[in-house]
C-alpha cells in the first residue's frame, strides 16, 4: 500500500518511482513502436490527411470582418429583411402609369398637325445636325446641299432628282443661317460615256454638248462631277443648245 | 459570423416580386440569398425590365420618327440584357474563386434586380423626357439630358447591386474584401462593355435630318461624342 502511495506521488510530481526503476521491467503489453517494428496498413478509417505545408500567409484568403459602417448597413438591411410587405396597390399603380405612358406616346406620333405627330410638328423645332449632304433652302428659290462647308447650288430639277434627293430631305432655314456658308460648286450633272471624248451637261431631260477643255473650266466644272454612264443611254437622251451656243452641231457620244 | 435566419416566402404572383423589389429590397435580397424562388423572380425582373426599358426606347425613338420610336423599344432592353449577359460569368467566376458560394442563378438574380431597378427609374422619368421633347428644339440639349437619366438610372442600379452583394455574402467573411474590390471593378466593367455596346446598337434617339437607321455605321466612340454634344451644346464647335 506504501508502494502505491509512493508510486501515485512520483506520478504527480512527473518521476519514476525507485521500486519501479530497481526492479526489471515486467513485460508490458507490445506496444507498436514506430522505430522498433512495422506499423501495419491503415486502413480506410485510420487515414489522416498528410500534413502539407501551409502556404504563405499572403496566398491564404483570411476571414476579413466587416467594417462598423458594413456592420450597421447590415443590420439594419436585416430588420428591413425581417418585415413582411403588405400588398398595396403600387401593382395596379405601376400598371397604370406605363399604360399611361404608352397611351401618351401614341398620341404625341398620331399625325394630327398637316400629316405631322406632335413630337415632330412644333415650329421651333428646327434643329438639325450640320453635315455633308445636308439639303437647305432660304427664302429664295435655290436649293443647296452642303458639302465641305460650302455650299453648292443644285442647278437643275434634273440634278435635284439625278442625285437622289427628295423634296422631304429639304430643309427650310433662315437666310442668315445659308449666308454663314461660302458659295460652292453649283450642282451639275455631267455625263460622258467611255468610248467617247465629248461631255455633256443635262438640264431639262436634255444633254448639252460642251465644247472643250477650256468651256468645261470656265463653267466651273470639275473632272470628279462627271458621271460615266453606257453610250447608248447617252445616245437616247435628246440634243440641248450646246455650250456655248454658237458651238455647232453637237457631236453623239 | 453565423448565418442570418432564414426567409420565409410569401405566394405572390410576378407582380408582386416586383411590388416586393420596389417596397423591401432588402427582404428580397434574403429570399435570393435564401434560394426562395429565384426562378420565379428572374422570371419576373426579365418581363417587366424588358417591358419597362422597351417602353422608355419607344419616347426617347419617338424624338426622330415612329419606325425609330419602335427601333429603340427593342434595342434598348437587348442593350442591357446583353450587357449582363457579357459581364454575368466574369463576376460569377471571380466571386466562386474568392470563396463566395452564390449559385449562377443567385447572380443572375441578383444582377437582374440591378437591371430592373434601372429600368423602374427610366420609366419614372419618361415623363420628364416627353415633356423636354415636346419643348425643346436642340437635339444636343436632348441628348444629354438622357445621358444624364441613363447615368442616374444607373448608380441607382449600382448602388443596389452593392447592397444585395453585401446581404448576400455578409456571413461569408474569408475574401470578402478581395470581393468587395472585385465588385468595384466587375461595375467599371460593366458600364464600360454597356457604353460601347450603345454606341455599337445606335442609334437610339435618331439624329434630325438623317434618314432612319436600324444600325449607324461604326466610327468614332460613346465618349467622343458625348464630349462633341457637350461642346456644342456650350458654343464650342459645331458637331458635323
Amino acid at each position: 500500500m506504501l508502494r502505491e502511495v509512493l508510486a501515485r506521488q512520483a506520478a504527480q510530481m512527473g518521476l519514476r518511482p525507485e521500486a519501479e526503476a530497481s526492479q526489471p521491467e515486467s513485460p508490458t503489453p507490445i506496444q507498436p513502436a514506430a522505430q522498433q517494428m512495422p506499423a501495419p496498413p491503415p486502413t480506410a478509417t485510420q487515414l489522416e490527411p498528410p500534413k502539407t505545408p501551409l502556404a504563405p500567409a499572403e496566398f491564404q484568403e483570411t476571414e476579413d470582418p466587416l467594417s462598423p459602417a458594413e456592420a450597421r448597413e447590415l443590420a439594419e438591411f436585416n430588420q428591413w429583411a425581417a418585415q413582411v410587405v403588405a400588398p398595396s396597390r403600387l401593382p395596379r399603380t405601376l400598371t397604370w402609369f406605363m399604360l399611361g405612358v404608352l397611351g401618351l406616346l401614341v398620341l404625341l406620333n398620331i399625325p394630327l398637325f398637316n400629316g405631322l405627330a406632335l413630337a415632330r410638328a412644333l415650329p421651333d423645332r428646327q434643329a438639325f445636325i450640320i453635315r455633308d449632304g445636308l439639303v437647305l433652302k432660304g427664302s429664295g428659290p435655290e436649293i443647296y446641299v452642303l458639302e465641305d462647308n460650302t455650299k453648292r447650288w443644285i442647278s437643275s430639277l434634273d440634278a435635284f432628282e439625278h442625285y437622289g434627293y427628295q423634296w422631304n430631305d429639304v430643309h427650310l432655314v433662315e437666310d442668315d443661317f445659308l449666308n454663314q456658308f461660302p458659295d460652292g460648286r453649283p450642282l451639275h450633272v455631267l455625263l460622258k460615256c467611255g468610248a467617247s471624248p465629248h461631255i455633256y451637261r443635262l438640264e431639262n431631260d436634255r444633254k448639252r454638248w460642251i465644247k472643250d477643255i477650256p468651256t468645261f473650266e470656265a463653267e466651273g466644272h470639275l473632272w470628279e462631277d462627271v458621271r460615266f454612264v453606257s453610250c447608248a443611254h447617252l445616245r437616247t437622251i435628246p440634243d440641248g443648245p450646246p455650250i456655248p451656243p454658237d458651238a455647232g452641231s453637237p457631236p453623239q457620244p | 459570423m453565423s448565418a442570418p435566419p432564414a426567409i420565409v416566402s410569401q405566394p405572390v404572383g410576378l407582380l408582386g416580386e416586383m411590388e416586393l423589389l420596389l417596397r423591401n429590397r432588402f427582404r428580397f435580397f434574403a429570399e435570393i440569398r435564401d434560394g426562395v424562388d429565384v426562378p420565379r423572380k428572374i422570371r419576373a425582373m426579365f418581363l417587366y425590365s424588358s417591358l419597362f426599358l422597351a417602353t422608355f426606347g419607344a419616347v426617347i425613338g419617338s424624338e426622330h420618327s415612329v419606325w425609330q420610336a419602335l427601333a429603340s423599344s427593342v434595342k434598348l432592353p437587348l442593350l442591357f440584357l446583353i450587357t449582363l449577359l457579357v459581364c454575368l460569368p466574369t463576376l460569377y467566376f471571380f466571386n466562386t474563386i474568392f470563396q463566395a458560394s452564390l449559385s449562377l442563378s443567385q447572380n443572375l438574380a441578383l444582377l437582374l434586380s440591378a437591371v430592373t431597378m434601372t429600368a423602374i427609374v427610366l420609366l419614372a422619368f419618361a415623363p420628364v423626357t416627353l415633356f423636354f421633347l415636346m419643348t425643346t428644339s436642340q437635339y444636343q440639349f436632348y441628348k444629354l439630358l438622357n445621358v444624364a437619366i441613363f447615368a442616374i438610372a444607373g448608380w441607382i442600379g449600382m448602388r443596389q447591386l452593392s447592397q444585395g452583394m453585401l446581404m448576400l455574402t455578409a456571413h461569408e467573411r474569408r475574401g470578402a474584401r478581395i470581393r468587395g474590390r472585385i465588385l468595384q471593378v466587375w461595375i467599371l466593367l460593366y458600364a464600360f462593355v454597356g457604353s460601347q455596346l450603345a454606341w455599337t446598337l445606335r442609334p437610339f434617339f435618331g439624329a434630325p435630318g438623317l434618314p432612319f437607321e436600324l444600325f449607324r455605321g461604326l466610327g468614332g466612340n460613346f465618349y467622343t461624342n458625348i464630349f462633341a454634344s457637350l461642346g456644342e451644346l456650350f458654343g464650342f464647335f459645331t458637331v458635323r
